[in-house]
This record gives C-alpha cells, structure tokens and sequence, in this order.
C-alpha cells in the first residue's frame, strides 16, 4: 500500500515527536485522554437535567394560558421547593453551561458536509448543531434578561407574567422566541433520539425508525404548547396585565393559601 | 455514426506536496466501461483533451470487481469504487478526485494507513498465534456465522470514513470501520479473549464517542455493512465496559 509520510502510530510516541510532519487524520489514540467521559456526560446531560428541567419549563409556562394569577402561582410553587438555589445551580446553571460550552466545542469540530451528501441523517447532524447554536444565543440572553434583569422573580412571583408580556410586546424579541421555541424542541426530541441510539438503547434499524416517529412527535407536542404558550401572553386573552399579581407579599411573611385568596381579591378589584 | 466520447475531469497532483490541478481528457466510449477502464485508456495514450502529451493517471486498484477495496475516490462530488462507477450511469463531464481527507501520494493515489493503524489499536484479529498446536477452535454457529458475515465484509475502502462529518483533523475519529471490525471480533468465540481491550482501546480519545450520527457511513458503504448498529452496539459496550473498570478500580 502506498504511504505518504505518516510515520507508524507507535504506541509511545505521538506524530510530532517523530520531527517528521504529520498528514492526514491522526489514528485512534487507543486507552489515552478522557474525552469518552466528557463526550457521554455531555449527551446524558442533554436528557437529565436539562431535557427534564425543559419540560419542567414548558409546563410551568403552559400555565400562563390559565392567566396571570395562574402563572404567578405556579413561579411561586417552584421558587417554594426545598433549596431552591442550590437546585437551580446544580440542576440547571452547571450541566446547562457544561452542555452549551461542550457542546459548542463538539459542533466546532465536525465539519458538515450535507452539500455533497445530502442525505437525512446527514440534515439532522448539521440541524442538531445550528440548533444548538441558536438555543446557545437564546438562552444566554434568556437567562440575562429574565433571570438576572429586572424585576427579581423568585421575591416578586406575582409580576412574572407582565415581565414576560412585556418582553414579547416587542415583534423583533417574539419572533426570537418563536424561532428559539422550535429550535429547542428541535434539538431536544432529536438529541433524545441521538441519545437511544447512541448508547445502543436502540441498535437496531427499524427501532430506531420507530423512535424516530416517538421522537418528532414528542418535539412537535413540546413546541406546539410552547407556542401556545407565548400566544397566552401576546394574545387577546390577558392584555395589559397587571404588573404585579401578587402586590402585598413576600415568600417568608404569608402562607401560600392566604396569597392566593387575598391576589384573587385583588384581581377581582381591579 | 460519429464517434462517441467520454469527458473526464481529473484532479491531479504530481506528489504529497505539489499543487493540485484538473486536467481534462476526451476518450473514446466503448461499451460497458468504467471509470477504471478509462484511466488505462488514458493510459494507453495519456494525452489531454487539449491535445497535449500528458503522463498517465496514477491510481490504485486491483481487483475491479469491488472486493479489494483499492479504488475508492470521489466520483462526481460523492466518494465510491472507480471499478463500480459505470461510465453509461454517469454524468458527463465525469469529475473524479482522491478521497479528500486521505494525504495525496499522487494523482488519485491516496494514503489509507489511518485505517491500518485503527485496526492495530484495537487488536482486529482473532489470537492464535503460539508455539504449540492449539487444537480447534470453538464450534461456530450457523447463526453465530450469519451475524458475523455481513461486517467480515469490509473491504477497507475508507469510503466511510470520507464521508464522515466527524473523521478530521480535529477529531480524529476512529471511524465507522474500526469500529464495525471490533463488533465482528468482539462476537467471534475466540477472538473475544481480546475484547475488554478492544472495548478499552474504543474508549481512547478519537474513540466511539466521536460519532455523531450523520449515518453518511451506512449510506455510502459500498459492501452494505450495518454500520450504525455496529456503533449503536459497540458504543453500549465500551460504555458498560469504562462503567466496570471504573466500580472494579
């Protein structure tokens, strides 16, 4: 067989150490690095926490169809768990940034190639990484603004709903979530799939083709109460919501069922 | 009748560090050519469409029956065997290149040793080697065998390491292959003395994590191998085994 100047991959030695230049794709560094654990801790994560912290999302947001008294109690509910923070940090911030960061590092490294081989499987790599570039954008400015910037939610509850109206009055920023919404859907039912089949949960061909359809239509499902979601707060329903639901109150100084009745009240006058 | 003639394209390069250039030929058609049987018409009389005197096309090949897995090149945009690409099937002008993520030695002549030394770290063999007789082997099923059969079809083509989004610099992926091999030794009764190391060695940076699916391997592969149950497998394997190693430590 011919070579072009690839010396042998001898165990002890790397390419560069030969002085000679080295061509071509480096061959398999057998036992050596530790990007295995990294690359699986990178897809398990994708399905827990984050995977489960989004539905969890996307539920909570479905309750903003209920209206604003609904969505404030359900802000309330989450930020009442045992060790809020730390779940927060744990559960979400760390494995979200070690997802997105890694993740960005491993879509850097491919080198697409859908132009030559435009096959499906070959589309849904590069959707996966574009995908992932836009839920990486989105939620750095998601987490900024909603999280970080105005109005502090887990001590004023009852004004989550008018922050998110507010946010999307604005045509440009609802078109980002619209977009951010399908995008993310996208990259999570599809990652699930990624994840079966990867972690041979799902070696075969027609098992894999089978769930595929569990997948798209579990993504569909997600994106569709999504969007429904942000229609609560954009369409005619609740207009001009109040800015805060739940004016009187702290978490500390007052039951949650006493909250409640008394922001009915206050709903009721208004 | 006038005379039929096939336009060809080829992207030459006279060695690993000279400049790449296509030079165009017009040969004549004969009936049931391909892409191989026109090089050695070019060779035959290696003289450009231009009509100047030009050195002949340096390429592999062997057994121009697709089984060797020497020719393989990029036939019109998409990586396949030169002795499989029918002339009659194909669009003209026919533009053929080397494999593009193999170092050129020259023309379509391209290194494939990665793959050879994939092989040698993950030991793709069954061991027998020894000083004394060691009798036969374990009986192999029928079924055993009608398992192991489609992945002993490898040619070692490279086809799907070409195709493969994730084999590049960056990554240096094993490749669909290797892996397709280890699952093929891993279930042979003898030769999986040898697979925690295979397992092991899979585990390496540029091991099966790097794959990311694209399934351009399985689509490509000119033998029909199952590769992306191959990896879905294998990968379900190294994993157990790094979990094993790491409670067993």
């Amino acid at each position: 067989m011919a070579t072009a100047a690839r010396p042998d991959a001898s165990p002890s030695s790397s390419p560069a150490a030969h002085g000679s230049v080295a061509r071509g794709v480096e061959p398999l560094r057998a036992g050596k690095g530790n990007s295995f654990l990294l690359r699986k801790l990178h897809s398990l994560s994708g399905i827990v926490p984050i995977g489960a912290f989004l539905i969890e999302h996307l539920l909570s947001n479905f309750e903003a169809l209920k209206g604003p008294l609904a969505y404030a109690n359900q802000v309330k509910f989450l930020n009442s768990l045992p060790l809020v923070r730390v779940l927060e940090v744990c559960l979400i911030f760390l494995p979200l940034a070690y997802h997105a960061l890694y993740g960005v590092y491993i879509a850097l490294r491919g080198k697409a190639n859908v132009i030559y081989y435009p096959w499906s499987g070959n589309w849904m790599y590069m959707m996966q990484r574009w995908t992932g570039y836009i839920a990486f954008v989105y939620i750095i400015q998601h987490v900024i603004r909603q999280r970080f910037m105005g109005v502090s939610l887990p001590e004023h509850p009852g004004a989550a709903f008018h922050k998110v109206q507010m946010e999307l009055s604005n045509p440009w920023m609802l078109a980002v979530y619209v977009i951010a919404m399908i995008a993310v859907c996208w990259h999570f039912s599809y990652g699930i799939w990624l994840f079966a089949a990867k972690w041979g949960i799902t070696p075969g061909e027609t098992a894999r083709r089978r769930f595929g359809y569990v997948c798209a239509v579990l993504g569909v499902v997600l994106a569709v109460m999504g969007l429904a979601s942000i229609y609560a707060f954009v369409g005619p329903n609740y207009k001009n919501a109040p800015d805060d639901v739940m004016p009187a109150q702290t978490q500390l100084s007052m039951p949650a069922s006493r909250g409640a009745s008394l922001s009915e009240g206050y709903l009721a006058r208004i | 009748m006038a005379e039929k003639v096939i336009q060809i394209e080829i992207k030459r390069q006279s060695g690993p560090d000279a400049p790449a250039t296509w030079e165009k030929f017009e040969i004549p058609w004969k009936p049931g050519m391909n892409v191989i049987s026109v090089m050695r018409e070019i060779a035959a009389n290696p003289v450009n469409a231009n009509g100047q005197d030009t050195t002949p096309i340096v390429y592999d090949s062997n057994c121009l029956e697709e089984i060797c897995g020497s020719c393989a090149m990029v036939i019109n945009g998409k990586a396949r065997m030169a002795c499989s690409a029918l002339v009659d099937k194909l669009e003209q002008p026919i533009r053929v290149q080397p494999l593009t993520k193999f170092p050129v030695v020259r023309d379509l002549s391209v290194d494939r040793s990665v793959l050879f030394e994939n092989l040698k770290a993950v030991k793709a063999w069954v061991p027998v080697d020894g000083t004394y007789d060691l009798g036969s082997g374990p009986r192999v099923f029928p079924q055993q065998q009608e398992a192991a059969y489609p992945l002993s079809n490898c040619i070692s083509c490279c086809c799907c390491m070409e195709v493969c989004p994730q084999f590049n610099d960056a990554t240096g992926f094993v490749g669909a292959a290797t892996i397709a091999q280890v699952k093929l030794f891993n279930s042979h009764p003898t030769g999986k003395v040898l697979k925690e190391e295979r397992l092991r060695a899979l585990a390496g940076d540029g091991g099966v994590q790097e794959c990311g699916f694209a399934q351009n391997c399985v689509q490509v592969c000119p033998k029909q191998l199952p590769l992306t149950e191959a990896i879905s497998d294998v990968t379900r394997d190294v994993t157990l085994q790094v979990a094993k190693d790491f409670l067993r430590a």
